[in-house]
């Protein structure tokens, strides 16, 4: 087991100075969702969303953005590119386990996920005034939110044949994402059935823990009331067995699709 | 010493207490396809084992199963008596592997990749010290830290001849030097058993001779390796013992020498000018000639044609690598062919035919392999 974690560091620090190597990834993953946050402020002026004003509701939302670029897409590309240039299969032929392999992939992706909430942390600061009221349960969502997605990255990289494909096999979660999860606009504008179904994809309790978290009130339900720590965590409750559920089912999807090296022939 | 016979997927390999890889009755499917068809052998501790044949004879599907990559569709696999797949964890701390290709992270170092390697083994911190204790000569106590590089990396680096390339990213190498730092990472966490598929593919002759005398080195310190090859002449330099396989199958094994004794003495020649068909040769101390096709040269791929069943066809006189072969195999094969020769000469004293390159010798390793290949079209 220690040597399972000691690997799985060693091939997170691998992953980062990777990314660091590579401005395009770069760019997408760490710019391109700040870039995002800043063009979805700017949209949304000096309106209320929620009781809260709107360049609060988003920039606690953009984690959700991030989660997409930063764990999703990253690690989509990342499994796919090395499946096909037998990394991955030199991995497994060595002595981390498998489980040190994803895991060191995912404690990659959750280190440039929480790099970039801290830069959105000080963003929120120094825009709205707001300190962050429930670092642990901010810190438990993005680490849940780390393993729906990353699940969910394994999956859909044994569904796409070679690293070009990957631009196009995430635009469905990607669009979902955008489109489905509380992110600039909460979620009951939706229509009765679009809303409950938004509200069971994995990216939107993710959102909501998050929101809470950084802004100390209820933001599971349209309510927006202030909640005591205890509270919140109360009104997590829901969201996190979400996410469970979402973790048994990409768990699942993961160990079917998922594959370490190219296929035969 | 193990009786070199022509193999069939029947029966179980002897099992010794000092085997580190035992297979038996391995057959490997995928889908419809069988790629392995019930093949047995072992490696005892300390031998370097070559599986030779041609592309898609089963070679790195056999070394792929040996590794734990998948599991055997059928028979027994054990490495240092463990399953590989079932008992990985325990297995591959002792074991280095060599891909025949890739896995490599490009936008790494040369250095930097060693260390990764170095990160992830048990034994990091004693990189080429071999099994037994001992040391490649001169290698580690030389070097010290050079601009960031540690010695115990630059030692594996110098092992195979790629220290100057330390500060090299991954992607700039060549595909030689690729298989240099291939052979570095494998041997990294001094295995017992080492596995090299192709290892020396895509290496100018002086790296392929650097790599012959580390794999040379490491048998001496008692590193037990299964190698695969398309280099005759690596097989019989490195290999205490071989197989060559063709279609999912072992044809032939024993060390080089058995093999190469199976193929007996041969009388070749070529026959330019006049069209001549198989029927008009000589039949020779009982012998039917072959006609070989060396392959590669014309853009054909090496093969033999027996005489004895195209009769009627022409001997094709104008292509350079043509040989007609006659092979005598049983006891007493030099007399023989020999005394063959005189009926030989006569026939082509008789017929005005000329008889070009006409020589008497002994079998390879080639002409066994051309023989298990030919034999199987």
């Amino acid at each position: 087991m220690k040597t399972d974690v000691l690997h799985a560091v060693r091939l997170a620090r691998l992953d980062l100075t990777l990314v660091a190597r590579n401005t395009t990834v770069l760019f997408n993953v760490l710019l391109l969702p700040l870039l995002m946050a800043w063009m979805f402020t700017g949209a949304q002026g000096g309106a209320e969303v929620a009781g809260v004003p709107g360049g609060a509701f988003v920039l606690t939302g953009v984690p959700g953005l991030m989660l997409g670029f930063a764990v999703f897409i990253n690690l989509v590309n990342s499994f796919t590119a090395r499946r096909e240039e037998l990394v991955l299969k030199r991995l497994r032929g060595g002595q981390p386990s498998a489980l040190a392999v994803m895991a060191g992939s995912g404690l990659g992706a959750l280190a440039l996920l929480l790099g970039q909430m801290v830069l959105l942390g000080i963003w929120l600061h120094r825009t709205e005034g707001v300190l962050p009221a429930n670092v642990p349960l901010i810190l438990l969502a993005a680490v849940l939110g780390v393993i729906v997605f990353g699940l969910l990255a394994a999956a859909f990289s044994g569904l796409t044949p070679n690293a070009e494909m990957a631009q196009i096999t995430v635009l469905p979660v990607l669009m979902v994402m955008l489109l489905g999860a509380p992110i600039a606009f909460p979620l009951d504008v939706l229509p009765g059935p679009l809303g409950t179904v938004s509200g069971l994809l994995p990216v939107t309790p993710v959102v909501e823990m998050m929101r809470t978290g950084f802004l100390g009130a209820d933001h599971f339900s349209s309510g927006g009331e202030a909640l005591s720590t205890a509270g919140q965590w109360v009104a997590a409750l829901p969201s996190i067995g979400i996410m469970v559920v979402w973790i048994g089912v990409t768990g699942l999807l993961a160990r079917w699709l998922f594959r370490w090296e190219p296929r035969h022939g | 010493m193990r009786t070199p016979q022509l193999a069939d997927t029947a029966g179980a390999a002897p099992h010794g207490l000092d085997d580190v890889i035992e297979v038996g009755g391995l057959r490997q499917k995928y889908g419809d396809f069988e790629a392995v068809r019930g093949i047995s052998f072992t490696v005892p501790r300390g031998e370097v084992f070559a599986l030779l044949g041609t592309n898609g004879a089963g070679k790195t599907t056999t070394m792929e199963v040996l590794e734990g990559f998948t599991p055997a569709t059928d028979g027994t696999v054990r490495v240092l008596g463990l399953d590989p797949v079932r008992q990985q964890r325990e297995l591959r701390p002792r074991v280095g592997i060599m891909l025949q290709e890739g896995g490599f992270l490009g936008d790494l170092t040369v250095a930097e990749t060693v260390d990764l390697w170095k990160g992830l083994s048990e034994d990091a911190g004693r990189p080429v010290t071999l099994s037994g204790g001992a040391e490649l000569p001169g290698r580690l106590t030389l070097m010290g830290r050079v601009r960031g590089v540690d010695r115990a990396t630059m030692g594996a680096l110098e092992l195979v001849g790629l220290e100057s390339k330390a500060r090299v990213k991954v992607k700039q190498l060549s595909g030689g030097q690729k298989r240099r730092l291939d052979l570095a990472l494998a041997v990294l966490s001094a295995p017992e058993v080492l596995f090299l598929d192709e290892p020396t593919t895509g290496m100018d002759p002086e790296a392929r001779r650097t790599t012959w005398k580390v794999i040379e080195d490491l048998r001496d310190a008692g590193t037990s390796v299964l190698l695969t090859t398309h280099y005759l002449e690596e097989a019989e330099r490195l290999a205490t013992r071989l197989a060559i396989m063709h279609e999912g199958r072992i044809h032939t094994h024993g060390t080089v020498e058995e093999v190469v004794a199976t193929s007996g003495d041969r009388i070749a020649f070529r026959l330019p000018g006049t069209a001549w068909t198989f029927g008009d040769l000589p039949v020779l101390d009982g012998v039917t000639p072959v006609l070989t096709y060396a392959g590669g040269g014309d853009g054909t791929a090496a093969r033999s044609v027996t005489a004895s069943s195209t009769a009627s066809s022409t001997v094709p006189s104008t292509g350079p690598f043509t040989e007609v072969v006659y092979t005598l195999t049983g006891a007493d094969t030099e007399t023989r062919a020999h005394a063959a020769l005189r009926p030989l000469m006569a026939w082509a004293d008789g017929r005005g035919a000329a008889l070009e390159r006409l020589a008497v010798r002994r079998g390879t390793l080639e002409d066994v392999f051309m023989r298990v290949v030919g034999e199987q079209r």
